[in-house]
């Protein structure tokens, strides 16, 4: 059995989670909200640019205080 | 480094695939798939750009940790060695004792 329908049950028990009701629609897949998505995207390329820079800088840091560059 | 003193960037920066990152990325990826899972999604096709971000999140998070844990070993490591530098009475060279010293004498019986 796929392991995804092991957790199903959980979105029936747990009531917690609600919406207002005069604007809540159900999630539509084919119908993607383009700003979160671009979003996502654009924070995933803003963190990976972050991480190289930070390592690049690391390395120079690294270079010139132990005199090998 | 936010919470790193200064000293810290004598040390070798970790590489960009380090061990904390690789599992950290993988426990985002897991985190997405879960989440896909508890809506009744498909757990790997749906939300890419989700799994794209919780991947990036652990590893951007991984990566600093690396380093921090680099850190806090190398201090680990400088006092142990300072220490071991100023009680040398407490770490006396042992005498070493060659084979032929420990072995008993062999007597053949054929």
């Amino acid at each position: 059995m796929p392991l995804g329908r092991l957790f199903l049950r959980t979105s029936t028990v747990n009531k917690m989670v609600s919406r207002n009701s005069f604007i809540a629609s159900k999630p539509d897949p084919s119908k993607p909200n383009m700003l979160r998505v671009g979003l996502a995207f654009g924070s995933t390329a803003v963190l990976w640019a972050l991480l190289f820079k930070q390592h690049s800088t690391d390395v120079h840091e690294y270079k010139t205080r132990n005199g090998l560059e | 480094m936010g919470l790193l003193p200064d000293e810290a960037k004598v040390l070798p920066p970790p590489g960009i695939v380090n061990r904390n990152s690789v599992w950290f990325g993988l426990c985002g990826w897991a985190t997405a798939m879960l989440h896909n899972s508890l809506n009744r999604r498909p757990a790997l096709k749906a939300g890419v750009h989700r799994q794209a971000l919780f991947i990036t999140v652990g590893w951007f998070i991984g990566y600093h940790l690396t380093k921090f844990e680099n850190y806090k070993y190398a201090t680990l490591d400088r006092d142990m060695s300072e220490y071991i530098r100023l009680h040398p009475e407490e770490f006396p060279e042992k005498a070493l004792k060659t084979f032929a010293e420990i072995v008993e004498p062999f007597h053949p019986i054929r």
